[in-house]
């Protein structure tokens, strides 16, 4: 796998394990054990370019994991998020989608969460905000596809 | 506080703290569930051959489930972290599994953060900080739970709605969510 310069990466698998995570040594992995302060001192004092997260973004609320990323982004760090859950995937740019321990799909985040029946096939769902709009856009209610829900909310009532 | 004696049926439990996952380092499979393991590896979707590998080999996914399988004779079953590594998929299936187990009069107890996980499966939710009980409620759309849980989007797209003076009712399935939206545009 490859990671440009800039861009902020999800790894959606339905297998992480040691061996999954031998891919990521490189990097330093803040893993659930980490509590929310902590993280924001590592990330304050990261020197690195990349700074990978595996499992742990469950642990934060909403309002906690936006501080992570605005600091990450004031800091100029990107990251790798590794996890299974799909709602994660829509505060990252490029996905890779993984069947155990191999790739079956990659892409841009608008185009990687299009692919609805690829990731029923896997057992994910769509993300909430894409779901609901596509059947929006069934019901010639909205027209084209969100993945942030306040533009959604936005739009829909405006 | 002991969380055995909480009351409820299938309980949420948001914790301030960390939660730290059960851990049986190298123990095979085999050795941690100590009955009917067939079955019990079955009802939580593991195959049987993980029996003979290591929990530390497992992924998170899978590591979770041995230990529920490991706790289905229990009259009360505390799961710390049980979404972590679930795919979707997975989650309703295990919210019905859950709902299945507490109809045979067992308790359990789930301690998360994710608090996706409550939906359409629990009764009562507790908010817990060092060991006390700060909050006790059995509204999924109370704010007091968004502090320090991870709110669910379908609740977060309410709440937004009703920032711009929409007033949707309480809905926790996208697709009566939608019926509702389309009912206030047409």
């Amino acid at each position: 796998m490859k990671y440009e310069e800039g861009l902020n990466y999800c790894i959606l698998s339905n297998q992480i394990n040691l061996e999954f995570l031998k891919e990521f040594n490189e990097y330093v992995i803040i893993d659930d054990n980490k509590t929310y302060t902590e993280v924001l001192e590592i990330i304050e004092n990261f020197l690195e370019k990349r700074i990978v997260f595996n499992e742990s973004w469950y642990t934060y609320s909403k309002g906690q994991r936006k501080k992570i990323l605005d600091l990450l982004a004031l800091r100029k760090i990107n990251y790798i998020n590794i996890t299974s859950n799909i709602e994660d995937t829509l505060l990252c740019d490029y996905i890779y989608v993984f069947d155990k321990d191999k790739i079956v799909m990659e892409g841009k985040k608008e185009s990687v969460l299009k692919e609805e029946k690829i990731l029923k096939r896997l057992g994910y769902s769509l993300p909430f905000v894409v779901d609901l709009s596509l059947q929006l856009n069934y019901y010639n209610i909205l027209d084209k596809i969100y993945f942030n829900i306040e533009s959604l909310v936005h739009d829909l009532w405006n | 506080m002991e969380l055995k004696k909480l009351e409820g049926s299938i309980i949420g439990v948001i914790p301030s703290d960390l939660i730290k996952q059960e851990n049986f380092n190298s123990t095979l499979v085999k050795d941690i569930i100590k009955v009917k393991i067939d079955d019990s590896l079955k009802m939580v979707k593991l195959d049987l051959d993980i029996k003979d590998k290591a929990f530390n080999t497992l992924s998170s996914m899978e590591k979770n489930k041995v230990i529920l399988a490991s706790k289905l004779q229990d009259d009360v079953i505390i799961l710390n972290n049980f979404s972590k590594g679930l795919i979707t998929k997975e989650r309703e299936y295990f919210k019905k599994l859950f709902k299945k187990i507490a109809s045979y009069h067992k308790k359990i107890i789930l301690v998360t953060k994710d608090i996706e996980l409550f939906l359409n499966c629990v009764d009562t939710i507790y908010l817990i900080n060092n060991d006390n009980i700060v909050y006790k409620t059995n509204d999924y759309f109370d704010p007091a739970l968004y502090i320090e849980g991870d709110i669910p989007p379908i609740i977060d797209f309410i709440y937004k709605c009703e920032d711009l003076k929409v007033r949707l009712d309480e809905y926790t399935d996208i697709n009566e969510l939608i019926k509702a939206i389309y009912r206030i545009k047409s």
